[in-house]
C-alpha cells in the first residue's frame, strides 16, 4: 500500500499537468480534483475559491457509493457516474491503477458539453492509469 | 411492521463496519477502500456509508447506518443523520486523545444532538485505562449533556446488542415504541 505521504511525484505531477490542462481546455469546467479513492487530494485545478480537501472527499464518497450499485447491480466494476443539474453537472470518474486508485471528480457551469467533458475524464483516467499517453 | 433508522459514527478504526456486521441480520453493505492514511493502521476503511438490518423479535426492523469516521467526510454525517431516531457514537479509547474524538463527534451532532437519543460506546477499555468512562461523562456533562456511557468490544454480538438496546431504550422514553 502507499500511504499518501509517500505518493511518486512523478504521479503527482502528471495529476497536476491533467488538471491544469483540463480545466484550461474545457469551456465551462470550473473545478478538477484528483484524489485517491479515500479521499486524499493529490491535485487540483479550480476557477474561483473551492475546497479540494471537501470536493477529494465527495468524490471518494461517490464513488464508493456507486461501486457498490454496480457490484449490488451485478454491472461490474465502477467506471464513472455523472450528477447533471440545472446548472451544470459533475463526473467522477475512476482511474483503475495497479498500485494506487485514483478518482477525478470534474464540475461543470451550464457552458460545458456533457459529453466532451465525459470524454476528457476518459482520457485523464487512461493517462494516469498508464494505459495511453 | 415498524421500520427505525439509527445511526452508528466514531473515530475511524473503532469498529463502526464491524459492528454493523456483528448484528445485521442481512449481509451488510460496505463502501470501504484502502486506506492511504500511515496515520492509522488499517488496511480498509468507510468512505461512503454502511448499512445493514436487524429484525426484532416482533418484526418490526431496525435499520443501521453506518458513517465514515474522518471529518474530511462530515458532509456525510449530516446526510446519514437525516430521520435517524437514535446515534450511536463509537470511541476507541486507544487513540492519543479519545476526549477529542468524543467532542469531534459531539460538535459535528451538535444541531441533532439536541432533539435526538445518543449512546457513548467506548472500546479498548480493558487495555487503555487512562480514559476512563467518567471522564468521558464529565466532558459530557460539560456541555450539559447525559447520555450512556458503555464499554464495549464491537466484535462481540453480545456487546453491541447491549447498545442498541441501551439506545432503543432512550428513544422509548421518548416515543411509543413497541418492541
Amino acid at each position: 500500500m502507499i500511504d499518501i505521504d509517500n505518493i511518486p511525484a512523478t504521479l503527482r505531477e502528471a495529476a497536476q499537468r491533467a488538471a491544469t490542462a483540463c480545466l484550461a481546455e474545457v469551456v465551462g469546467v470550473t473545478a478538477v480534483v484528483i484524489a485517491t479513492v479515500d479521499g486524499f487530494d493529490l491535485a487540483a485545478a479550480f476557477r474561483g475559491n473551492q475546497d479540494a480537501t471537501r470536493i477529494a472527499a465527495m468524490a471518494s464518497s461517490i464513488s464508493a457509493i456507486s461501486s457498490v450499485v454496480a457490484l449490488e447491480a451485478g454491472l461490474g466494476s465502477f467506471k464513472s457516474v455523472t450528477i447533471n443539474t440545472d446548472a451544470g453537472f459533475a463526473i467522477v470518474q475512476a482511474v483503475p491503477r495497479s498500485d494506487i486508485e485514483l478518482v477525478i471528480h470534474v464540475i461543470a457551469d451550464g457552458d460545458a458539453i456533457l459529453a466532451q467533458s465525459m470524454h476528457r475524464a476518459g482520457v485523464m483516467a487512461r493517462i494516469l492509469a498508464g494505459t495511453e499517453t | 411492521m415498524k421500520e427505525y433508522k439509527l445511526l452508528i459514527t466514531g473515530t475511524m478504526g473503532a469498529g463502526k463496519t464491524t459492528a454493523i456486521r456483528a448484528i445485521s441480520d442481512i449481509a451488510p453493505i460496505v463502501t470501504d477502500v484502502v486506506n492511504h492514511d500511515s496515520s492509522v493502521d488499517k488496511a480498509r476503511t468507510t468512505v461512503g456509508l454502511d448499512y445493514g438490518m436487524l429484525v426484532l423479535d416482533n418484526g418490526d426492523r431496525i435499520r443501521l447506518f453506518g458513517t465514515p469516521g474522518q471529518a474530511r467526510f462530515d458532509f456525510l454525517w449530516q446526510i446519514l443523520a437525516r430521520k435517524a431516531l437514535g446515534l450511536v457514537i463509537l470511541i476507541d479509547n486507544s487513540r492519543p486523545d479519545p476526549l477529542a474524538d468524543l467532542a469531534m463527534f459531539l460538535d459535528g451532532f451538535a444541531s441533532h444532538l439536541e432533539t435526538l437519543p445518543c449512546v457513548i460506546g467506548v472500546g479498548r477499555t480493558e487495555t487503555h485505562t487512562t480514559t476512563t468512562l467518567d471522564h468521558y461523562a464529565d466532558a459530557l456533562e460539560a456541555r450539559g449533556l447525559v447520555f450512556p456511557i458503555l464499554p464495549v468490544d464491537v466484535r462481540q454480538r453480545a456487546d453491541v446488542v447491549s447498545l442498541i438496546d441501551t439506545l432503543l431504550g432512550q428513544i422509548e422514553a421518548g416515543m411509543d415504541l413497541d418492541l
